[in-house]
């Protein structure tokens, strides 16, 4: 079987055309239909594009799950004194994700029709696609694929012979996990330090370049032409009633096959585990599983029994983030899995708010100190108190997210931390 | 392209890495299957003008930035943005791809360009880790330990860069060939552990493969002009 692999109860919408390297370009994207919806979408009014994704109940897939349309309808409805702009967020590099690097590299056209027609929407002119660095190949594959577009006549001037004019360009960062944060992602485009801004004001009103500005998911973009073309009922129709649509969930750590899966939203994380990927490595028992990204809350195995959507991975403590499922099981060092995401947190933090700059160096330090046996039981009590103190205090979630794992651990591997106190656990214990 | 191990690693079959052997893979192959390996379009309305790889293997530290087609590069870029500050990050993306790395003076001269303070360009290039702020070899090997490749082994993976290249963290080879550190999460973590080598992804690297990745990477070394 080729990569990448598919599993007979996934929904392929918008991984339909993965692995079909034709599909990278515009002749062989039009094969799945590709840019009948922009076609469609700039006969509509922006109002009426947004009523339709309204429609729909789609919600942001960067993390924060917010309904998209209503996003768009923050937006001004005049765009004749200042331009607005469009941000597609593809600074991927939330430890666990690896969605949209897929999304890109294999349906590079999918994203800009996607963002070509939010672009609309919006009654933006210009689409920045901000890309992480990192990926070096998404970007020459997504460059070439913007440049024909151009030759095509759809982006740019009179898009497919509308009268609309929407320009697109790719911008490449440097490295930086924080700029995967809306407003720090602004300030990069702006070609400042990706710090992020205190909101107010939403980019919606001040955004990139001091404009109207929307930031939106790859994957999010990614599923707006299958919406516009097939009718926001159908959209509905898969996943649950708060959380319709498919998702695409990027399943890494102790499982057999580890993978992008697309499933309807409420799908169940045990069948995800056991069925679609393969269950556990080596026959091994799970232990734990985080969710959504590492800035999610730690999940221990009987926990597990929830569904995948919104609303009831939250019911139980975590978040859906960006379906980033991460896997570990019995053999797995919890203290050493949480230093190490601590460790990047530290590494990332931008240095603009005490709670954070000060808090993710210490919390490391002191998690370092836990791992090499070294720790006292006051050192859970100091962790718990610096954690509180970086939730909620600071501009961004970058803090937030090291607190996240570090006290749901606390809380669910309690006797684990207390073993290293003691020195009775295997110190080198994680590597299989 | 070589011949190809039966025995399948892991359970991700058909991806590159998996069938071991990473010496004699194809460039398709470590890109992914079918990767179009191309560079954008050269076309007039330059939106993937800031799509090149700026960490390879061919360095002209020597080379003047910005003359000939690296200008024609940087009027594209600018004309991308509302405002010469925007062109910033790709500007520095240029210069690196063209050097190799970022002195004081690339800097100097990046913030004469787009008209903005030395200062400031040196401030907002050194807070984005890409950019390298001294030489590095023709190869900078980066790899991930974060904590989806950590679980599968990265810091094995790690230990033996080290002990093959006979470096520490951030030392460069007496040959000038490797750089190899850690890096933060790579965006592939499907396939751990993933080792980013220039502007290539290798991935599902298991310490035993290390030997043939550096023989490969020796082997496709360019002649440099250090």
């Amino acid at each position: 079987m080729a990569y990448p692999f598919k599993h007979e109860r996934e929904t392929r919408v918008l991984t339909e055309a993965f692995g079909d390297p034709a599909a990278r370009t515009i002749e062989g994207w039009k094969k799945y239909g590709g840019y009948e919806a922009l076609r469609q979408a700039l006969g509509m009014s922006p109002n009426d594009v947004i009523e339709v994704v309204k429609a729909s109940g789609l919600r942001g897939r960067g993390g924060a799950g917010f309904p998209t349309g209503v996003k768009w309808s923050f937006m001004p409805k005049d765009d004749s004194r200042q331009p607005h702009y469009l941000l597609i967020n593809a600074d991927e590099s939330e430890p666990g994700a690896f969605k949209d690097r897929e999304l890109l590299r294999w349906t590079p056209h999918q994203v800009i029709e996607g963002a070509l027609i939010g672009a609309h929407a919006i009654r933006a002119k210009h689409v920045y696609i901000y890309m992480r660095g990192e990926f070096f190949e998404p970007a020459q594959i997504v460059g070439r694929a913007i440049e024909e577009a151009y030759e095509a006549g759809i982006a740019g001037a009179d898009m497919m012979g509308s009268g609309i004019g929407i320009d697109i360009t790719l911008h490449i960062g440097a490295g930086a996990y924080i700029c995967g944060e809306e407003t720090g992602l602004m300030n990069s485009l702006e070609g400042r330090r990706g710090q992020p801004r205190i909101k107010p004001p939403f980019p919606a009103v001040m955004g990139a370049f001091s404009r109207p500005t929307t930031i939106n998911n790859v994957e999010t973009v990614s599923a707006v032409p299958h919406i516009l073309r097939r009718g926001p009922e159908w959209y509905k129709s898969m996943g649950t009633e708060k959380s319709p649509g498919t998702k695409l969930f990027n399943v890494s750590g102790h499982v057999v096959r580890r993978g992008n899966y697309e499933l309807p939203l409420g799908f169940p994380l045990k069948d995800l585990i056991y069925d679609v990927c393969g269950g556990i490595r080596d026959g091994r028992e799970l232990k734990a599983v985080i969710p959504g990204g590492s800035s999610v809350p730690i999940l221990a195995a009987k926990e597990c029994d929830i569904a995948l959507d919104y609303e009831s991975v939250a019911a139980a403590g975590s978040m859906l983030g960006t379906a980033s499922v991460i896997v570990m099981d019995d053999r797995t060092d919890i203290i050493r899995a949480v230093r190490r995401m601590v460790e990047f947190y530290s590494h990332e933090s931008c240095g603009q708010c005490t709670p954070c700059r000060e808090g993710t160096e210490w919390t490391a330090k002191i998690m370092r100190r836990i791992e090499a046996g070294e720790g006292t039981v006051e050192d859970l009590d100091t962790l718990l108190d610096v954690g509180r103190n970086m939730t909620g205090t600071t501009i961004c979630v970058l803090s937030d997210s090291c607190a996240a794992p570090v006290a749901s651990s606390i809380a669910k591997f309690r006797d684990e931390y207390m073993a290293r106190m003691r020195r009775e656990a295997p110190i080198d214990a994680l590597t299989v | 392209m070589a011949e190809q191990k039966t025995e399948l690693r892991g359970g991700n079959d058909g991806w590159a890495g998996e069938r071991g052997d990473f010496a004699n893979l194809s460039e398709a192959d470590v890109r992914g299957e079918s990767y179009v390996g191309v560079r954008p379009l050269e076309g007039r309305a330059a939106g993937g003008a800031c799509s090149y790889p700026y960490q390879l293997a061919e360095k002209h530290p020597d080379a003047p930035l910005f003359e000939g087609p690296y200008h024609e590069r940087l009027e594209k870029i600018r004309s991308r943005y509302p405002d010469a500050q925007g062109a910033l990050l790709p500007v520095l993306n240029l210069a690196q791809e063209i050097h190799g790395w970022l002195s004081q003076a690339d800097m100097d001269r990046v913030a004469e360009e787009l008209g903005l303070s030395p200062v400031y360009v040196r401030g907002v290039a050194t807070f984005y880790t890409m950019y390298n702020k001294a030489p590095v070899g023709t190869w900078l090997v980066q790899v991930c330990t974060n904590v989806c490749c950590n679980l599968c082994g990265a810091d094995e993976v790690m230990k033996a860069f080290l002990e093959h290249t006979g470096t520490e963290p951030g030392e460069t080879t007496a040959d000038g060939a490797f750089t190899c550190i850690e890096a933060e999460c790579l965006g592939a973590c499907g396939f751990p552990t993933v080792v980013q080598v220039n502007e290539r992804y290798f991935e599902n690297v298991t310490p035993d493969d290390v030997p043939a990745i550096l023989e490969r990477l020796r082997r496709e070394a360019p002649k440099q002009e250090r």
